[in-house]
């Protein structure tokens, strides 16, 4: 029929796309990586020792796990109560909370950040109410740490989790509950012996796009902390932006760092939807 | 079955609560001129006249408006082309399309626009022009939510077989797909649309790096009033949420209409 | 010369070989169908006449003209597919007028064909409906009057009444044959369902892995089926190896024998009638087919089926000793 291949022109807008900002980009960055600081050419793993061998970069690389694994967890544990909840109830209020659910997903970044900062504050709301009424732990709420930021990323990722979960929950079917009942068995028997490990793909799914989304997230710490808050994002970025020397090869290798965890985060949830057969 | 049924509820409830209490106290925060004890008080709309009259901030919304309807259109294009290729001709290249699209959430956040920066910062005009780089980088940005999109969209119709039908009719394979199909899929690919709008309207992290000061959105403009005055800033908040909320309605009820009419 | 001819087509997918040198010649006006099991071929060649699907090797001719290697736009063949395929979002009428325009015709004539073709199916009011607001009956309807509103040198019809119910598609098997006589359209169908088959064809082709197996009017196909494979997908014949049919009939046979259910006679008494062959069995089993009841029957060893019609007075119990009886005409050569 059409031997002409004229068609293959409708690729090139795509292809130059990925190609400039995506591969070149990507591939510039995991190469500077190895060139020892301050020079054009050579070869060196330095910027990685460098990485994992200074306080300040350990540092930066335990909070982001830590920050993130913690609040991919409770995230993942509060979108569980709310998924089943929703699943074992039908009615109007699971269409108010679907709406809310969709409605906080875009409070995040910056937003978020103030209005925390308005409630936990240094003169925040609760903070206020707190030394007024010597309610201590108000009074000094450590919002400007680990902590509080982690408070604010269980916030964004609750509702991101609990939209990824409630679809899974409709693998559960009744008949399964009843044949439970029937041989014995308790609601808790029931949800650990045949409920969780059922669901346990979609659980371990979710759990990677929380871990990458938290893993990534820089808007919300940067507005909160600025620089002073030791991140994987936050170190990624100074590197290259800000009044500080700027460092682009050692920048580029925790450029590739991050990406390296976000790879392993995205490949066992491929691996798992694969397996699903989805 | 009755008490699980009601502690369901109160899980709900309770989650829903934890949701809305900081948007509740933003709210709050930006109709009251003082809230240091239980109750604020003296209510005010003025941070909400403020800002409705300044002109700095009709600006940044309408250069976040822009920003995310430039890529959003050029990206859904070359999708579109795209998609033509594999969809049509090279079904065996789709699974690289595909690679080439999930990218993008392995640098998600701050990774990719510091790539991007890194490299384009030093290169010659045009390609070190800031609007530029931001509106590429937004493109693979969405660029999975866009692919997804067309591609659901298209075997949800079974463009295959329409375009047959369209052969069969005296179409060409580009006239059946871009004229009979790709208007058949775009109510779908609306609410894919719709989500990078969201996505990019509450962007910081890209604009801030890429663009700096040099570009001020909304975002960017709340960043500033932060430092300024505590109510305004929640003002600006609570306008730029509901402005997304209004996006992600719109989404909402194509998606519900598409339902309905299926 | 024949209106369509295909010269020794042969297609492969990948090593696959799914027609293996095919010859057919189609006539002008005829009603033909390609009848096979699925992943027969018959689909693929059906396809490669439109110009969706491009041959390995060989030729197609229609109409004294070679179209192997053209465009499907180009063809002049019209085309109806089992998913019907309309344009959602277009109205039946734009449905209609969308070959039409682009072969820029005037609108009067447009408006003509369009009126004409959803009068001869039967759509008048629904002008304006959207496929979406219409039964799957109606939907194929549309798809059809698409077809002819084109005026096609020949009608495809590619399994058109599969995703339809039962009982509609009775209906609708007519309504595709009247149409066929009135406009005079040459029209090939292609479907898996030998009932279909028989009703609605001048002309059947039996396709079976890559080849036809055997062609000919449906009467043809048939009582003289050719091939084993013909005798068990057309009529569920009765297939027996030479060794055994000899040994039942008590007369030699050279080659397989296939003998359709319903000519074996039933009775509880012996049969009187020299020209027959007679023999003694045991009902193992009855299944009721409708108003058909299908009889097991051991006869020596060897099952039988033969099928009577549901009538009280003649059923046989299961273990009742039966007489049965075959004319020669009816046993078939294969």
């Amino acid at each position: 029929m059409n031997n002409k291949k004229t068609y293959l022109f409708a690729l090139i807008p795509f292809l130059v796309l990925c190609i400039l900002f995506e591969l070149i980009p990507i591939i510039y960055t995991s190469v500077r990586s190895f060139v020892p600081e301050g020079k054009d050419i050579g070869f060196t793993f330095e910027n990685y020792i460098n990485i994992f061998s200074k306080t300040l970069y350990q540092k930066a690389i335990v909070n982001s796990l830590l920050i993130s694994i913690l609040s991919s967890i409770i995230g993942l544990i509060v979108a569980f109560i709310g998924a089943k909840a929703v699943h074992e109830s039908k009615g109007k209020l699971n269409n108010i909370f679907m709406s809310i659910l969709n409605m906080v997903s875009n409070f995040s970044g910056v937003p978020l950040a103030f209005a925390y900062i308005i409630m936990f504050g240094n003169v925040g709301v609760m903070t206020m109410i707190g030394s007024n009424y010597g309610i201590e732990f108000l009074a000094n709420f450590p919002l400007y740490s680990v902590w509080g930021l982690l408070l604010i990323y269980v916030y964004f990722q609750i509702p991101l989790s609990t939209l990824l979960l409630i679809p899974a929950f409709d693998a559960i079917r009744k008949e399964w509950k009843e044949s439970n009942a029937l041989l014995g068995g308790t609601n808790f028997t029931f949800w650990t012996k045949i409920g969780i490990p059922i669901l346990m793909p979609s659980i371990l799914s979710t759990f990677s796009v929380l871990f990458a989304n938290a893993l990534a997230a820089y808007a919300s710490a940067y507005a909160l902390l600025m620089n002073n808050v030791s991140l994987l994002p936050i170190r990624l970025s100074e590197q290259f932006v800000g009044d500080l020397v700027q460092r682009p090869e050692f920048g580029s290798a925790i450029a590739v760092v991050l990406i390296v965890f976000m790879i392993i985060a995205i490949m066992i949830q491929n691996k798992l939807t694969v397996k699903k057969g989805i | 079955m009755d008490t699980n049924k009601k502690s369901s509820k109160l899980a709900i409830v309770v989650i829903i609560a934890y949701l809305l209490i900081p948007l509740v106290m933003t709210l709050i925060y930006s109709l009251f001129e003082e809230w240091i004890d239980i109750l604020p008080r003296n209510f005010t709309l003025n941070a909400y006249i403020e800002i409705f009259s300044d002109a700095v901030f009709w600006i940044s919304v309408g250069r976040t408006i822009l920003i995310s309807v430039v890529p959003i259109i050029l990206c859904t294009i070359i999708v579109l082309l795209a998609m033509y290729v594999t969809y049509i001709y090279k079904p065996e290249w789709d699974k690289y399309i595909q690679i080439l699209c999930t990218i993008p959430y392995a640098v998600q956040g701050v990774i990719l626009p510091i790539c991007v920066l890194a490299l384009y910062t030093s290169v010659p005009k045009p390609f070190n022009n800031r609007i530029f780089l931001l509106i590429s980088t937004y493109m693979i940005v969405i660029l999975p939510y866009i692919y997804q999109g067309i591609r659901n969209n298209l075997q949800g119709i079974g463009a295959k077989k329409i375009i047959e039908a369209a052969q069969m009719l005296g179409a060409s394979k580009f006239y059946a797909f871009f004229r009979v199909v790709v208007p058949n899929i775009m109510n779908g690919v609306t609410v894919s649309i719709m989500l990078s709008m969201a996505i990019i309207f509450g962007d910081f992290v890209i604009v801030n790096t890429l663009a700096g000061g040099h570009f001020q959105t909304a975002q960017m403009y709340l960043y500033d009033v932060m430092k300024k005055s505590g109510q305004r800033t929640c003002a600006v908040i609570i306008v730029l949420f509901l402005i997304t909320l209004l996006i992600s309605a719109c989404a909402f009820f194509i998606q519900r209409k598409k339902k309905e009419e299926a | 010369m024949s209106y369509i001819e295909f010269k020794n087509i042969n297609k492969f997918y990948g090593s696959n070989h799914v027609l293996k040198g095919i010859n057919l010649k189609i006539e002008k006006g005829q009603f033909v169908t390609l009848l096979g099991p699925s992943g027969c071929g018959k689909s693929t060649l059906l396809r490669s006449l439109a110009g969706l699907e491009e041959v390995t090797d060989g030729q197609i001719i229609l109409d004294g003209e070679d179209i192997t290697k053209k465009e499907p736009k180009d063809r002049n063949i019209g085309m109806v597919f089992q998913q019907y395929s309309l344009f959602p979002n277009m109205t039946v009428e734009e449905n209609l007028a969308f070959g039409l325009k682009l072969k820029k015709l005037p609108q009067e004539e447009i408006n003509e064909r369009i009126k004409k073709a959803i009068k001869i199916v039967a759509l008048e009011g629904k002008e304006k409906s959207y496929p979406n607001n219409l039964s799957g009956g109606q939907q194929q309807r549309v798809a059809l009057a698409r077809g002819i509103v084109m005026q096609p040198k020949v009608l495809l019809l590619d399994e058109p009444l599969s995703a339809i119910d039962a009982k509609l598609r009775k209906s609708l098997q007519l309504s595709i044959r009247e149409i066929h006589d009135k406009l005079g359209l040459t029209t090939i169908f292609v479907t898996h369902d030998q009932d279909e088959a028989m009703v609605m064809s001048d002309v059947i082709h039996l396709f079976h892995d890559g080849i036809i197996e055997q062609s000919g009017t449906p009467v043809e196909v048939y009582t003289r089926p050719v091939t084993s494979f013909a005798a068990s997908f057309i009529g569920n014949y009765n297939i027996f190896e030479a060794d055994k049919i000899s040994k039942i009939t008590g007369v030699q046979w050279e080659k397989q024998v296939a003998i359709r259910p319903e000519t074996i006679m039933m009775s509880r008494t012996p049969i009187e009638n020299d020209d027959r062959f007679k023999m003694e069995g045991i009902i193992k089993e009855h299944i009721a087919r409708g108003n058909v009841l299908r009889y097991t029957i051991d006869v020596n060893g060897i099952e039988i089926y033969a099928d009577a019609l549901f009538r009280s007075a003649s059923i046989f119990n299961d273990n009742e000793k039966v007489y049965l009886s075959i004319a020669e005409r009816n046993c078939v050569c294969i």
